[in-house]
């Protein structure tokens, strides 16, 4: 029997992580061991039929090869409904799902752009190809920066972290954007950059602008609403600037920033 | 052990001449074309696959926000995005041939004349077993819902794809009518083979806060759990108004669901929004169905269509 992607997943932690975030560790060997950094999975919060539809989360981690993390916030119903799962409860997750991130090359500074709660691909990112990446995290305040259990994880990961809030609580004050601006005008700039982002649309498109300015290459991971995430819906669907649309769950959630048509990107809350 | 075997229900069923293994479809449009779901489902497993629409042309779809999430159902306006029948033939098609299991081919089109070249372009494939007309999408303006709800126009439109092939035809009727019977009619007159019934439920969602509508569309159809009553009712009118065998749809998540359909008076049932909260959904349902008649004692799946007690 074909059931490479279905998987029923025990929960090992389930605890507030700080910030209005919660942390998530399910054990799932398969998916685990298939999972790489940009992978998502979908995840139904109970087994009613109200709220009915799986919730799209970005896999932050992978421990041991057989547990996968997850950061999430509680934005909706669902989450909400999620945060009443103990330890123990078994959940049933479809993944890995979506392409990844392209492995970067030899040589290259991973810039790794996180905004709001964005940061959860690129927490796994960095734990794969961290070492010589920077990351530029970024936020209305200070209280909506990552978690401090995965800000260590990324300091551990990284070798350099610059914060940004819009309010000056942390960082730099001011847009994610406007510190990325300054590196990469300035001396500090690295060799061969390349940008790995996730976080709100206008975010990304900021990142995309800055990107293009800059001559930088720039992955986007795009966070969307999606009933199945196995590309059948196709409810998450993004407009290309080459025209017509791409699925974030299969095309996705990563493109190049330079192939979406950023005006055609209508910004709505994500009611999860 | 010999008794046993003796036991195993009958799941076969005929479909407007198409012979299914077991009276579970898939619904257009929440399954792809199959290959999607490969990894999940066996697809060997399921009665046939009704594949996602199919037009001369390629569509690109509505700008998004597509989806939003209801009580018990979701909303979409997807605006039938497909790759078009030659995209379909050339590279859709051939995947499913692999499969034991029945294709019947989703088709729609924005004017009479587009539904009748699809319909010519799959006449005599092999490995198509029938076509679904989809008269009754509500998400896009020209086409489905025009002739869904005028049933002169459902009438002239039937007939006319009829003439353009000897495959067997099944219109799939709207919920957004006053009279289900009167397009059951229509479709009937018009020499359709099945019903398909119900397509979605025309909806509307509002964020309070931005006062703008939750899909870019304005409107969507609505489907899931939330609109099932409403489907098993109108398969039900429209199995007392016409003897044609039925496709009954709309919110089936489990088996017994799939039971209210048939006994309703449906031939087979298409599970469609629970393939997105279930992948294994059809299957699930198949062999609930079995299980079910093994239980109740009952010897073939056709003993039960239509045998509702209204009396």
């Amino acid at each position: 029997m074909p059931s490479s992607k279905l998987h029923r997943a025990t929960v090992l932690h389930h605890r507030p992580a700080g910030r209005g975030y919660y942390r998530l560790v399910l054990r799932a060997p398969a998916l685990a061991s298939a999972s790489a950094p940009g992978h998502f999975v979908m995840l139904r919060v109970s087994e009613n039929l109200d709220p009915l539809l799986a919730r799209p989360f970005g896999i932050s981690s992978v421990i041991a090869k057989r547990s996968l993390e997850l950061y999430y916030r509680v934005v909706g119903r669902g989450t909400t409904l999620l945060t009443a799962v103990g330890p123990g409860r078994e959940l049933t997750v479809t993944g890995p799902l979506g392409n990844g991130f392209p492995a970067p090359s030899k040589g290259i500074t991973p810039l790794l752009v996180a905004g709001g709660s964005g940061f959860p691909p690129l927490l796994y990112f960095a734990a794969r190809y961290g070492k010589q990446s920077r990351l530029f995290a970024g936020s209305r305040d200070k209280e909506c920066l990552p978690p401090l259990s995965a800000m260590k994880d990324f300091r551990s990961r990284v070798k350099a972290v610059h914060y940004a809030t819009e309010d000056g609580s942390r960082g730099t004050c001011g847009f994610v954007t406007d510190s990325l601006a300054e590196y990469l005008s300035g001396p500090a700039r690295d060799d061969r950059p390349v940008m790995y982002a996730c976080g709100p649309h206008a975010m990304l498109a900021a990142v995309s602008r800055l990107a293009a300015e800059h001559a930088v290459p720039c992955y986007v991971s795009m966070e969307e609403r999606m009933a199945c995430g196995l590309g059948v819906c196709m409810g998450c669907s993004i407009a290309m600037k080459a025209g017509g649309y791409k699925r974030a769950c299969k095309e996705g959630p990563v493109f190049d920033s330079r192939e979406i048509e950023w005006g055609g990107q209508v910004t709505l809350k994500v009611g999860r | 052990m010999a008794k046993k075997l003796t036991n195993i229900p009958d799941l076969t069923i005929d479909l407007a001449g198409i012979r299914l293994k077991n009276p579970v479809l898939t619904a257009s449009g929440t399954f792809g074309y199959g290959e999607e779901y490969a990894d999940i489902v066996d697809l060997n497993r399921l009665g046939g696959v009704i594949v996602k629409g199919i037009s001369l042309k390629p569509i690109n779809g509505n700008p998004p926000p597509r989806i939003w999430e209801t009580p018990s159902g979701m909303l979409n306006a997807i605006g039938l995005e497909n790759p078009g029948v030659d995209v379909f033939l050339r590279d859709k098609l051939p995947f499913l041939r692999n499969y034991d299991t029945a294709v019947i081919v989703n088709i729609f089109g924005y004017s009479l004349e587009e539904y009748v070249g699809v319909a010519e372009r799959l006449d005599g494939v092999p490995g198509v077993s029938g076509l679904e007309v989809n008269i009754s999408c509500p998400n896009v303006k020209a086409g489905g819902i025009v002739f869904g709800t005028n049933s002169k126009a459902a009438f002239e439109l039937l007939a006319a794809v009829r003439k353009a092939t000897r495959l067997p035809v099944i219109a799939k009727l709207s919920p957004n009518v006053t009279d289900i019977t009167e397009f059951a009619k229509a479709a009937r007159d018009a020499g359709c083979d099945g019903l398909s019934l119900i397509n979605t439920l025309l909806g509307m969602s509002i964020d309070v806060r931005s006062r703008r509508p939750r899909l870019a569309n304005c409107t969507g159809g609505l489907s899931g759990p939330a609109i099932r009553p409403v489907a098993v009712r109108m398969v039900w009118q429209a199995a007392k108004a016409v003897s044609l065998p039925l496709i009954g749809m709309g919110g089936i998540m489990t088996a017994e669901d799939a039971l209210e359909f048939i006994l309703a008076g449906a031939t087979a049932v298409a599970v469609g929004t629970a393939n997105f909260v279930n992948p294994r959904a059809t299957v699930d349902v198949a062999e609930g169905i079995g299980e079910f008649l093994r239980q109740q004692g009952i010897g073939s799946v056709r003993e039960l269509v239509g045998q509702v007690r209204t009396a």
